[in-house]
């Protein structure tokens, strides 16, 4: 992996006058690069990201805006990618420590490596001003100690994907709006062959997408604000138990130990009715298996009595500390949230990163196809993994272990509800005390 | 101008002196110091840079409090302490335990049974050994990921052939049920490691004199006799190398249980390799993560012990 190089400073005067007349031909080019005094422009610049499960994405970067921005400043942009499905969080862990030759980059649980991230509150505000605002919950992660330390790019809705026929089929014409409802569906939908497929295994995302707001949704909460342990109560209680009833009558064995990718395979291979993921399902069945593609929707998290909830699956873009040039990864940053840029690149994943600044609210990408729209609307109700303790280390621990996942797991698989509340709240206490 | 032509022109002394410089480093490597000094060095310098440095930093962080990018703060035995009152933790420690024996059991009675079927002869015998490594050639990951389909509850080979031949309904949740998640990993790691075990023992076999077996079956003994009192007494070096390395190798097995079940259903197939990897890269603490991979190191060196142990009282 190359570093970032900047041009060896030189002595002679004949290289001196080459860098000059080298200089003067490429200012002329790249009208939009501002070379700081004594600062040589960097050859290159390494960005990172996961690999997108929309390929169109990726493309669109490495077609258009990579060669856009080689074309504009004269900098090569090496787009690293990293296989998705959990392997990039702990890629970005390795590269805060090891200061590795990355700049920019895409990233997630930004709570466990933030000590290692750049200040950039120029940017964010500046596009926050412009964009109509951010959405405040991804605030709550971006902006610590008073700085922004990313710069909010989109979320990866996680909704309900249910095949349409099959519900029909089963006398439900509209998806439930309830969890009791979603219960009661789910159990006339397996006795009919069709069961839901609802992760609690060890991934990452869509196990919490849907256990964490139910558990919300119930009124319980496993940390408060001020970081006291609240798990233990009768709501945790309650959804413990509507955990264990809804595997048994509504869902296939095996997703109790589902991976992130397992419910797409299962989804895909019309072995359960209902899942909850991101658009990738959806994508994939409309891209690959059209027949499947028009029968399968998407739908809200139903609602408890406290209400509806989200997880929130934030990707925000950061600039790590260890960067050779902090000016020149800023500046391509900037040039690539500006809307003549990130517009088009959002559009081209088919908004699978739903934009957390408001200018983007309605935008017509979101009317091309209606059953991308609960991917936005995610944004009004969704909380962060942490929620409503603050997105720190502490919650990065309570996410990496499954802790509040495992309660729900251990339920489904014979523990009873009081011991499985147990066993998750010392887990709790041994990381908040 | 040859060098023998300038030794030939050259005084009696200074001729000595040049062809003695000639022979010196010949003569110094001939010494047997230096030469294993030389010989060992390379590697020695790569075990530090690669596992002795590693290893030490490991230690160094498990005495720590070091989150991803702070700095760390002494704790002493802080890290082992918050382990000792760590239920996952010692899930773990048992999870590992029971993966680790009943994996190394069935690979040594399977590879056994492998070697002595190899040691036959038969038509295609070549290629058939060849085959039997496949496993143990191809990248655990690509194997697991192959796993996760034969395993699937409705696609599944496995289910397939069990509704197929009627012997089951529905096949069983291999993943999804905290017992058959770890019978399903054991039975994968059994399968990638029975080829190691066949064909190391195979080798032993086949340096087993032919004359002694011709004695023992003069003297009367059966086929189970012959095994028995001949085979497996010989075998005994060759059978504890192997079973002490595949213990090692099980122990610390980390990518198969990570791509198959990343330690769950809630956490009934988490190792300690799996539990060191999500505590230090997915929660970032490395000093705690640090400490739960330490605590590997003196287990499995009582257990080496005590093999050790075993084996010279034989």
């Amino acid at each position: 992996m190359d570093r970032p190089r900047r041009s060896k400073p030189s002595t002679s005067r004949r290289n001196f006058l080459k860098l000059a007349a080298a200089g003067a031909a490429g200012a002329a080019v790249t009208s939009s690069w501002r070379p700081r005094y004594g600062v040589a422009k960097p050859a290159q610049i390494t960005f990172l990201r996961e690999s997108s499960f929309v390929k169109e994405f990726d493309e669109h970067f490495k077609n258009v805006l990579a060669p856009r921005y080689q074309k504009e400043t004269g900098i090569k942009v090496n787009y690293e990618i990293v296989a998705a499905g959990g392997s990039a969080v702990p890629r970005l862990v390795s590269i805060v420590e090891s200061k590795a030759p990355v700049d920019v980059a895409w990233v997630q649980q930004e709570w466990l490596y933030r000590d290692g991230l750049l200040d950039v509150s120029d940017i964010a505000e500046e596009l926050g001003k412009k964009g109509g605002g951010w959405y405040p919950a991804v605030k709550e992660l971006s902006f610590w100690e008073g700085k922004w330390k990313s710069v909010p790019f989109g979320n990866i809705g996680q909704v309900m994907v249910y095949r349409r026929d099959w519900f029909d089929a089963a006398g439900v014409t509209t998806f439930p709006d309830t969890w009791e409802e979603f219960l009661e569906a789910g159990t006339r939908l397996k006795k009919a062959g069709h069961p839901y497929g609802m992760s609690m295994g060890h991934g990452y995302a869509d196990n919490n997408s849907w256990l964490l707001p139910l558990l919300w949704s119930f009124g319980a909460q496993p940390v408060d604000k001020a970081g006291k342990v609240t798990l233990d109560s009768h709501e945790t209680a309650r959804a413990v138990d509507y955990v264990r009833k809804l595997y048994k009558d509504a869902c296939l064995d095996d997703c109790v130990g589902w991976l992130d990718i397992h419910n797409n395979k299962a989804f895909l291979t019309s072995q359960i009715s209902c899942t909850n993921n991101a658009t990738s399902i959806l994508i994939s069945a409309k891209r690959d298996l059209p027949s499947m593609g028009k029968v399968t929707d998407q739908a809200l998290n139903p609602k408890g009595p406290k209400g509806r909830f989200h997880s929130l699956v934030a990707t925000t873009h950061a600039i790590f500390k260890h960067t050779a040039d902090p000016e020149a990864s800023k500046h391509f940053l900037r040039w690539l949230m500006d809307p003549k840029q990130v517009t088009d690149w959002y559009r081209s994943g088919f908004m699978y990163y739903a934009p957390f600044l408001h200018a983007y609210d309605n935008d017509p990408e979101w009317d091309k196809e209606p059953r991308f729209k609960p991917d936005q609307k995610v944004l009004e109700t969704g909380k962060l993994p942490s929620w409503p303790a603050p997105a720190d280390h502490r919650a990065g621990e309570v996410v990496s272990k499954w802790i509040v996942i495992d309660m729900f797991a251990k339920a489904c698989t014979g523990k009873s509800t009081r011991d499985a509340i147990a066993e998750a709240v010392t887990g709790l206490k041994q990381i908040y005390g | 101008m040859s060098v023998n032509r300038v030794l030939d022109a050259a005084r009696p002394g200074v001729r000595a002196a040049v062809a003695g410089r000639l022979r010196w480093p010949r003569a110094w490597l001939e010494r047997e110091t230096v030469f294993s000094w030389l010989m060992l060095t390379p590697p020695l310098l790569f075990l530090v840079a690669f596992l002795g440095y590693p290893f030490c930093y490991g230690v160094y962080l498990s005495f720590v409090n070091r989150p991803v990018a702070r700095p760390a703060t002494f704790v002493g035995l802080g890290n082992f302490v918050n382990l000792w009152y760590d239920p996952i933790f010692w899930q773990a420690v048992w999870n590992t335990f029971r993966f680790t024996t009943a994996a190394t059991v069935l690979k040594l009675a399977g590879g056994l049974g492998m070697a002595l079927v190899m040691h036959q002869h038969f038509r295609l015998k070549g290629l058939t050994r060849a085959l039997l490594l496949l496993p143990f050639i191809v990248p655990t990951v690509l194997s697991t990921v192959a796993w996760q389909w034969i395993l699937d509850p409705g696609m599944g080979l496995f289910n397939r052939l069990l509704t197929y031949f009627h012997l089951a309904d529905r096949g069983p949740s291999w993943l999804g049920n905290p017992t058959m998640a770890m019978v399903s990993v054991i039975l994968v790691n059994t399968w990638r490691g029975l080829p190691f075990f066949g064909i190391t023992i195979l080798a032993g076999l086949q340096t087993i004199p032919a004359e002694l077996h011709e004695s023992a079956t003069i003297d009367g003994a059966g086929t189970w006799q012959r095994f028995r009192h001949v085979t497996l007494p010989l075998l005994m070096p060759v059978i504890f190398i192997v079973t002490t390395f595949s213990i090692i190798f099980t122990f610390f097995d980390f990518q198969l249980v990570y791509v198959l079940t990343g330690g769950g259903p809630a956490n009934s197939t988490h190792l300690m390799a799996t539990y060191a990897y999500a505590v230090s890269m997915g929660g970032g603490q490395l000093g705690l993560g640090s400490a739960v991979a330490l605590a590997m190191v003196p287990v499995l060196g009582v257990v080496l012990l005590l093999m050790s142990l075993y084996v010279r009282r034989d």
